[in-house]
């Protein structure tokens, strides 16, 4: 089984992107997607489809919840909305990852120095 | 949420997903459409961006999934479909695995229902026995049978049993209203049932108060001879029978699988030391066989060790039982039973294996051959985003559904074919009687370990073959060009040349048993056994004990049965020939030697020649009057005559047998005058040198159980219910015992087992041939398919059929000959591993490998003809077309 995000970008890295966005507020899959390209500037080349199999991978270990509804366009959309669940996980991994990130950039100062 | 409603919420959550994403790309080209793009463009667009749309859905469906099983599952049925689809590629491959994988479950659960649990008592793995073995004589084992006296000194003295029972085997015979039978019976120490931990079908065991001096006499019965004799009744428990002239009470049944010591009885053994020194009434001492428990954990060799201790100590008591050198041989229970019959086994087991791999050979190339012809839909789903792992599990999974095709094929197979080996196997000279052969737990779960072997033998070295290299390059070219590219070549030739490697090992295996058997079944035996009819004649206790009287009875019953029609000759004998004699220590005046001096003895009468047909080379055969009389005269074999007298003239000379001095009954300390010299036959089996042997009248003893031969004009078989009526004539409580005709005799001990050998390793040669067949033609039809295109242009340019033909046929025979050339070195260093099989043949007996090389190339090249005939038959303006 092939987990094309993980060509581009480290494992979780997506979910951990998906449920920021979503913390701030409820969005349907053609959105998130959109904002999440938008606000990264298209610096992640993201094909907008792996989405969808993160999307699963949160619904399935109950991190977001789904549900139907009508958008503003007048088409039935599946929005997605984070749980209690998701938001402490968030932070979870938004800590460490942000230590890592910390730990990386200071071996590559160094490097650089 | 659990994975029970997962299961079940699984259509909605999907038909969500595709909602979902066809929103989210309808939402996409709107937006596109929009900014001015036409919708056709923005359609590609959104696909564009949006990925592998297949991909996105599997991956994303995958995650309420256990992946790996459901698409383990979508793998089977693709492999069902695309087998279905291909028709008799599966069949033959099926088939091919069918063979493999069921014979070698004949094989196994023969050896693990005969050889290794072939008992069914109580942790009869743990049961052993030992034998004292003498160091002088070649071979294992050696003196089972012990005195009542050497066989409490052990079970008294060793220190590594936790238990030992003894058994004496015996003849009973049993008097009823009608007449008399002789009865095959097993005198149990009192512990024996417990040991073996075996509840009586009805009634109770033997028990330690049965063994007491002066206890009422108590036997059990084999639930064959109840069902046999007495219709099963259960009624029959507590009732008095007359066993030996004593009203003997049966107390219990045994169960219908237990067959201890082959008994129709069994009846209390009384071990004492008091009585140790009385003999049996028939004469002779009584000996004990010991079956023993070892204490946990104790090895063979332990058990060995100890014993060999007390065995020197008590060769010290007793001289005479002990040879001059010898020590203690150990051995598990079913392996002493099975003996010799257990190389017969692993040999087949070998060539089972050999079977399976040239089955195995056989598919992987059928495999690689489909493979080449999928490269193109390899190179399709390698180009949707399948991996080579992936394609390889699929292909494997693929193998897995042949494999277990075969499996269940081979299950059916090995079904009918256990009951043909089965029934092949030499009665008594096989399996224990005991052991139940068949398709069991152990047997099926044998043939799925095969199976799953199977599956990664075939279908391995094909699926990475088939995923190695630029997979979407496949796409590109079309037509055979890039398949002939795309070799597999030296593989598949790899496995013809091992496959008829391996064929030409089973062959030439299977050659040297037939000819072995052709040689065994030539021997002459020195006398003629057709038509002979042989029965036991076994007289009731205290009626006929003197010579006078057994002469008088003898005298009648030879009379009246020369008298019937059909009947052409008569005699008395005490053994069944020519294995079957009494065994004596020979004394000649005048020579003193310091080895053992021992003679085969036959107690016959006059006819005994005649019966047998042979005549005397010097001096005369014994006469009537000899009989009559009860002279001490004999007449001797030749190997006597040369062993014991060298070049003197026997004839005149006097002998002894020493065993008539122990005998109660027998003529003491007698000389035998010689009168005659016989030609030898085979008394010692057909493979051996015959042993010295002497004929003397009958009349001299009074020994009870003897045995008649007939020569008949017809069927001896026949003549069966007149003989008996007219013994009955003369005295209706002689028990006829062994009925059968000598030549039925001769079978089951020297012509059963190896024909056994040769009937099962024949065909299992026979079937490797056949699947050498497929694999040969399968490739060279495939090699002629992939060049249709090279010899239409050679046609086309004016080559001749018959060079075409040529160069086909060189090219399979070049295979052959590397098959056949490692085969022969191959064989070479095997064939010996058969030594102990064969006899009177070489294990690199030329003829046979010469033969069985002739065969497997005439095999090999009607194999090739067939596809090389298609190669010569190709259209060049078709076959160019074709591209």
């Amino acid at each position: 089984m092939k987990k094309p995000e993980q060509r581009d970008l480290f494992p979780g890295a997506l979910e951990m992107m998906i449920l920021r966005t979503l913390k701030r507020q409820p969005l349907h899959g053609y959105a998130l997607v959109q904002h999440i390209k938008r606000t990264s500037n298209d610096l992640l080349q993201i094909e907008e489809g792996s989405l969808y199999p993160a999307l699963q991978r949160l619904l399935k270990e109950e991190l977001v919840k789904a549900e139907w509804a009508v958008s503003s366009t007048n088409r039935r959309v599946r929005t997605y909305r984070l749980t209690a669940a998701g938001a402490k996980h968030l932070h979870r991994q938004v800590s460490s990852f942000e230590r890592m990130l910390e730990g990386i950039t200071r071996v590559l100062a160094r490097g650089a120095s | 949420m659990n994975w029970f409603k997962q299961l079940f919420s699984r259509p909605r959550l999907y038909n969500d997903l595709s909602e979902e994403i066809q929103a989210h790309l309808e939402q996409k080209i709107e937006e596109l459409v929009a900014s001015g793009m036409p919708r056709k463009e923005a359609a590609a667009v959104a696909r564009r961006e949006f990925g592998n749309l297949t991909l996105v859905q599997e991956d994303s469906r995958a995650v309420w999934q256990w992946p790996t099983v459901e698409s383990f599952f979508a793998d089977i049925r693709y492999a069902v479909r695309s087998l279905r689809r291909d028709l008799r590629f599966a069949l033959i491959a099926i088939s091919a695995l069918a063979l493999g994988i069921g014979a070698s479950t004949v094989i196994f659960s023969i050896i693990y229902n005969g050889l290794l649990n072939p008992f069914p008592y109580k942790d009869a793995n743990g049961i052993s026995i030992f034998q004292i073995h003498d160091l002088d004589q070649a071979g294992v084992g050696g003196r089972g049978a012990f005195s009542v006296q050497e066989f409490l000194d052990y079970r008294e003295q060793n220190h590594v049993f936790e238990d030992m029972v003894g058994t004496s085997y015996l003849r009973v015979l049993y008097t009823y209203r009608e007449g008399a039978m002789q009865l095959t019976a097993a005198k149990v120490t009192s512990n024996t049932f417990e040991f073996l931990g075996v509840m009586p079908f009805l009634g109770r065991w033997i028990t330690t108060e049965d063994t007491r001096a002066g206890a009422p006499p108590v036997f059990l019965m084999n639930y064959k001879f109840w069902k046999e004799q007495f219709n099963g009744d259960p009624n029959v428990i507590g009732a008095t029978i007359i066993l030996n002239s004593q009203p003997t009470t049966l107390v219990g049944i045994m169960p219908p699988r237990f067959q201890y010591f082959g008994a129709d009885i069994w009846l209390p053994l009384t071990l004492s030391r008091m009585s140790a020194g009385n003999n049996d009434p028939s004469g002779q001492r009584q000996y004990v066989v010991a079956e023993e428990r070892r204490k946990p954990g104790l090895s063979l060799e332990a058990a060995a060790a100890d014993l060999d201790v007390i065995s020197h100590r008590l060769s010290k008591v007793y001289p005479k039982d002990y040879p001059k050198r010898f020590n203690v041989w150990t051995d598990t229970l079913a392996s002493d039973v099975v003996g010799g019959f257990k190389s017969t086994l692993y040999i087949l087991l070998s060539a089972v294996g050999m079977l399976l791999l040239i089955a195995c050979s056989n598919v992987a190339n059928l495999l690689l051959t489909r493979a080449t012809t999928r490269e193109k839909e390899i190179g399709i789903r390698a180009s949707l985003g399948a991996s080579r792992g992936r394609l390889i599990r699929q292909l494997l999974v693929e193998s897995f559904v042949l494999a277990t095709a075969g499996c269940v094929a081979g299950c059916i197979f090995a079904y009918g074919g256990l009951k043909w080996v089965v029934a092949a196997i030499p009665p008594n000279n096989g399996l224990p009687s005991e052991a139940s052969v068949m398709l069991n737990l152990p047997a099926l779960l044998f043939a799925v370990a095969i199976t799953i072997l199977t599956t990664m033998l075939c279908g391995l070295a094909p699926a990475i073959h088939a995923v190695h290299g630029q997979l979407q390059t496949r796409l590109v070219g079309s037509g055979k060009g890039v398949n002939a590219n795309f070799g597999h070549g030296s593989l598949r030739a790899g496995l013809v040349i091992v496959e008829v490697a391996l064929s030409l090992v089973l062959l030439i295996g299977a050659g040297l048993m037939m000819r072995s058997f052709l040689v065994i079944t030539h021997v002459d035996l020195g006398f003629n056994p057709q038509n002979v009819l042989v029965a036991g004649l076994s007289t009731p206790k205290g009626s006929y004990d003197t010579p006078q009287k057994i002469k008088l009875l003898y005298q009648q019953v030879l009379q009246r049965v020369a008298a019937l029609p059909g009947v052409l000759a008569v005699s008395e004998s005490f053994g069944v020939p020519p294995y079957d004699f009494a065994e004596s220590d020979v004394t000649v005046p005048g020579k003193s030697h310091s080895e053992a001096w021992r003679s085969a003895l036959e107690l016959c009468s006059e006819g005994y020649f005649q019966t047998l047909g042979f005549h005397a080379t010097r001096g005369r055969l014994l006469s009537e009057t000899d009989i009559d009389s009860a002279r001490h005269v004999a007449v001797i074999n030749e190997t006597l005559a040369r062993k014991y007298f060298g070049k003197e003239e026997p004839i005149g000379r006097t002998i002894k047998f020493d065993i008539f001095d122990q005998l109660p009954g027998g003529p003491k300390n007698t000389y035998f005058e010689i009168v005659g010299v016989v030609r030898d036959f085979r008394n010692m089996g057909l493979k051996d040198p015959p042993m010295p042997q002497a004929f003397i009248p009958y009349t001299i003893t009074g020994f009870r159980d003897r045995a008649m031969l007939v020569r008949t004009s017809a069927n001896p078989l026949s003549m069966i219910k007149s003989i008996s009526q007219e013994i009955w004539a003369v005295d209706h409580n002689i028990a006829l015992a062994q009925t059968g005709s000598l030549e039925s005799i001769l079978y089951r001990f020297s012509y059963a087992r190896p024909e056994f050998g040769l009937k099962t390793l024949g065909a299992f040669a026979g079937i490797g041939l056949l699947l050498v067949i497929i694999g040969v033609f399968s490739v060279m039809a495939y090699t002629v398919s992939l060049q249709t295109h090279e010899i239409g242009i050679r046609l086309a340019l004016g080559a001749q059929q018959s060079s075409i033909l040529t160069m086909i046929l060189t090219k399979g025979m070049r295979l052959m000959a590397a098959g056949v050339l490692i085969g022969l070195l191959a064989s070479y260093y095997l064939t010996r591993f058969i030594a102990s099989q064969i006899w009177g043949v070489s294990t690199t007996d030329p003829l046979t490998f010469a033969v069985v090389v002739i065969v497997v190339v005439a095999v090999g090249l009607t194999a090739c003809l067939m596809p090389a005939r298609r190669a010569t038959r190709v259209d060049p303006l078709v076959a160019l077309r074709y591209e």
